[in-house]
């Protein structure tokens, strides 16, 4: 086996692409969490926004209206679960899964109506987003390469994830998200309104959902599919398990996916089994979190304990 | 009265058919630690939650400064200056410590936290009244005490001039209440109000200015710590009552049933982990432990039942080791436990008295076979338990969610006497009962001994120990701080001891 041919630069490049809509998702999922909301509708928020991203950029020829439909779509769709969740107090789970096989249907029916179709759509009249080049010398040899060509939304995801940190971390709003998603009564008891934060953190994630969508849609290509999202919902959110929703921790577990992913489909080419390859990511992820668990139950166990002396 | 910052005249407070609070009264004066003591229950917290503005008062007069208030909030009662530090802490595990100080009125710097900002506020009062607190450590890796410190700079950030502590000492260790108390002291000296809320006896009477007495919900007594004396208080905290007495046949006492020998027992808080406790039960015998809840004695009966590790030692019966055994394992040599709690532990509510009462001996015959229930079998066993233990109403097909009180513990007392072969672990057995029930309860108990069993009787209750047992036993922090015949015990005793005075120790001060 020629190691060359799987571990070459190029890998680089595949990883950071498979594991960009991992990270916006994982971004979506993540700032509910800091909410305690579990965010399982983040694959039909992503699904339906990236049909109204090609939609409205067939309609508008206008790829940035396209990626602001897909953000207002992602953010109706979190504003059901939100109202469901929040007001109604509906479990979190069940209308999650309710969002996903909603946003599964309704692609599908509105594909239908608006263009006839069924299976794909694609056309020459959508708007793509643009692609950023900076036109590297050939002489530079091949890493400036790598960045060349992106699309505007694979670079905006660096911004997301820098913005995220900032915020969780460092404003008071984040203070307050992060205390009312571990301790509402707490937070209650000096005068933060925790419905409302619970809204304010499901329309941003709705949004960066979104922009999740209208990447899948009008970044990569420029087309809509149906169930194009094809789970990568479900994997940011279990990226954002891994991170424990730091915007930081967690981009490092969608890496590991998007590598996982992309190794994988070379191994495949010379021959592994594909089914092994695929599950690396969930065995790493397995591993990880039971080391942490052992690590954190032992402390635990050695503060209860009877025979160790006061602190 | 001018000098008073606070007065409370005349409180009611009721919960759904509960009277919490019957008679609250309670005053304050500026610079005085006050303390309000009480057994479990009396009222002392509900008191001090609706001066905080947590709880509205049915009926009363509340005055903050000479000015009357029907009923405050706590917005209300924050901007008059009164802060609480409550028994669960209200911090945030994984944020700092600083930031749990500054959450809801963070100091901005644009839409930034001025973390610099709010670092000097907080050093001000960690300086001032020596309340150490490592501001950048998150509060799940700093001790309880550590935590009990950031909530009293909280309040007092946010301008306590009155702060109210309910139970503080109760998660901490002696060296930290010495810790604490000191901190108090530098409070009063700055002229801050601090009411005390405990049961512990010798502390109130190191710490306090003025010590108000509640039992029952109502207003006992105020009196100056100089005028008193640690058995006056806890006479007052007792009082005389009736109490339901049983009267103990004389029992032959047989042979060694239960011993434990010197187990080590881990617990959720310092105070309540077991160190080093030895006893034993013999045939025909009562053995009681007293002690005030959270002293260690529901680690102890989990140790021995099974349900928690035990570290060090052994627990044996009829000499045969069973400690760290599986709970089936030990109910199979003859243990059999009724639980403090019967919603959690002691009954599944959802499910029908029938199934309850055979939940323990369902994998014997004649109860299944092969694994299948045997219906008409659990339906004639669970007739004659209803019958023999007045368990009504008389249906066993009824769901025990839909029971009261007393007769759902009924079902729990009737399996695990029913099923008991050498030792019987009661714990708690007649909480929340009303009378009636009680006393057929403790009759049950009573009879059991005459079959030859050993019985382990934990409560908190003070006259079902004195009541039932033979011996007593009297736990406090983990530890066995006495021991006596029930002939030579009495309630103040017992009060005294359970309460962490020393035996002999007078008023010290």
């Amino acid at each position: 086996m020629d190691l060359s041919n799987i571990l070459n630069i190029s890998l680089i490049y595949a990883t950071l692409r498979s594991a960009t809509p991992l990270i916006y998702a994982a971004m979506c999922a993540s700032i509910t969490q800091q909410a305690n909301i579990l965010n399982v509708g983040t694959e039909g928020i992503m699904l339906t926004a990236a049909f109204f991203a090609v939609a409205v950029s067939y309609f508008t020829g206008a790829w940035y209206l396209g990626v602001l439909a897909a953000m207002i779509a992602g953010a109706f769709m979190a504003l059901i679960m939100a109202v469901g969740h929040i007001k109604y107090k509906a479990d979190i789970t069940a209308i999650g899964i309710g969002v996903n096989v909603f946003a599964l249907a309704l692609t599908k029916f509105l594909m239908n109506v608006f263009f006839h179709k069924s299976g794909t759509f694609t056309h020459p009249d959508i708007d793509v987003i643009p692609r950023i080049k900076f036109n590297f010398p050939a002489s530079w040899g091949e890493v400036p390469q790598l960045i060349e060509n992106w699309p505007l939304t694979e670079w905006f995801v660096i911004v997301v994830l820098i913005a995220l940190h900032v915020l969780f971390y460092k404003s008071i709003w984040g203070l307050r998200l992060r205390a009312i998603g571990q301790h509402p009564t707490a937070a209650e008891s000096v005068g933060i309104n925790v419905k409302s934060m619970k809204y304010q953190a499901m329309i941003i994630s709705g949004m960066i959902g979104g922009l999740a969508g209208a990447h899948l849609s009008l970044g990569y290509g420029a087309l809509f599919t149906e169930n194009m999202t094809s789970n990568r919902g479900f994997m940011g959110v279990a990226a954002m398990y891994f991170g424990g929703a730091d915007p930081l921790k967690t981009t490092v577990g969608c890496l590991v996916f998007g590598f996982a992913d992309s190794i994988g489909a070379r191994l495949q080419n010379l021959g592994m089994s594909p089914q092994l390859v695929l599950s690396m990511p969930y065995v790493v992820t397995v591993a990880v979190l039971a080391v942490t668990m052992a690590s954190k139950l032992q402390a635990e166990n050695k503060r209860k304990s009877a025979l160790t002396k006061f602190r | 009265m001018q000098d008073y910052i606070i007065e409370m005249n005349n409180i009611r407070k009721s919960f759904g058919s509960v009277q919490a609070i019957v008679d609250g009264q309670f005053n304050l004066k500026r610079g005085e630690i006050h303390s309000l003591i009480g057994e479990n229950g009396a009222g002392k917290s509900t008191l001090m939650k609706i001066l905080f503005g947590m709880l509205d008062p049915d009926e009363g007069q509340i005055k903050v400064r000479g000015e009357e208030y029907s009923c405050l909030q706590p917005k209300k009662a924050i901007a008059l200056g009164i802060g609480m530090v409550h028994q669960e802490f209200m911090l945030v595990n994984d944020l700092t410590v600083l930031e749990n100080m500054i959450l809801g009125f963070e100091p901005r710097k644009g839409w930034q936290i001025d973390f610099n900002e709010a670092k000097r506020r907080a050093l001000v009062y960690i300086e001032q009244y020596g309340l150490h607190a490592q501001l950048d450590k998150k509060i799940s890796e700093i001790s309880l005490a550590e935590a009990q410190r950031v909530e009293i700079i909280k309040t007092l950030m946010r301008g306590a001039e009155i702060i109210i502590l309910d139970e503080p000492t109760a998660v901490l260790t002696p060296q930290e209440t010495e810790g604490l108390f000191k901190i108090l002291e530098n409070l009063k000296q700055d002229n801050k109000s601090i009411v005390f809320i405990s049961h512990k006896l010798n502390e109130v009477m190191e710490i306090s200015d003025r010590i108000t007495v509640m039992r029952r919900g109502a207003f006992v007594n105020t009196t100056n710590k100089a005028d008193t004396d640690t058995k006056a208080l806890a006479r007052m905290m007792i009082g005389r009552e009736v109490f339901l007495d049983i009267k103990r046949s004389e029992q032959e006492k047989g042979k060694m049933v239960l011993s434990v020998d010197d187990i080590w027992v881990p617990g959720d808080k310092e105070t309540s982990k077991v160190k080093g406790v030895s006893f034993d039960v013999r045939e025909g015998e009562i053995v009681g432990i007293a002690g005030i809840d959270g002293n260690g004695q529901s680690e102890l009966v989990e140790a021995i039942c099974g349900l928690r590790k035990i570290e060090k030692g052994e627990v044996r019966v009829d000499g045969k080791a069973i400690n760290n055994q599986s709970p089936l394992a030990i109910r199979q040599q003859g243990v059999s436990h009724i639980p403090e709690d019967r919603n959690t532990r002691g009954l599944n509510r959802q499910e029908t008295v029938e199934d309850n009462l055979v939940a323990t001996v369902v994998r014997d015959a004649p109860f299944s076979k092969h694994g299948f229930m045997h219906r008409k079998a659990v339906r004639s066993y669970a007739e004659e338990l209803i019958e023999k233990f007045d368990i009504r109403p008389p249906m066993p097909s009824h769901l025990t969610s839909s029971m009261s009180g007393g007769n759902a513990q009924k079902v729990v007392v009737a399996r695990a006497i029913s099923d008991v072969d050498r030792v019987l672990i009661a714990s708690q057995p007649t909480r929340g009962v009303d009378i009636g029930a009680i006393e057929s309860i403790r009759a049950l108990i009573e009879q059991a001994t005459r079959t030859g069993i050993g019985v382990l009787l934990i409560s908190a209750d003070l006259q079902e120990i004195l009541s039932l047992a033979d011996r007593i036993l009297v736990m406090y922090e983990g530890e066995i701080v006495g021991s006596m015949a029930v002939s030579e015990a009495n309630e103040e005793k017992l009060g005294l001891l359970m309460m962490g005075v020393k035996e002999g120790a007078n008023a010290e001060c």
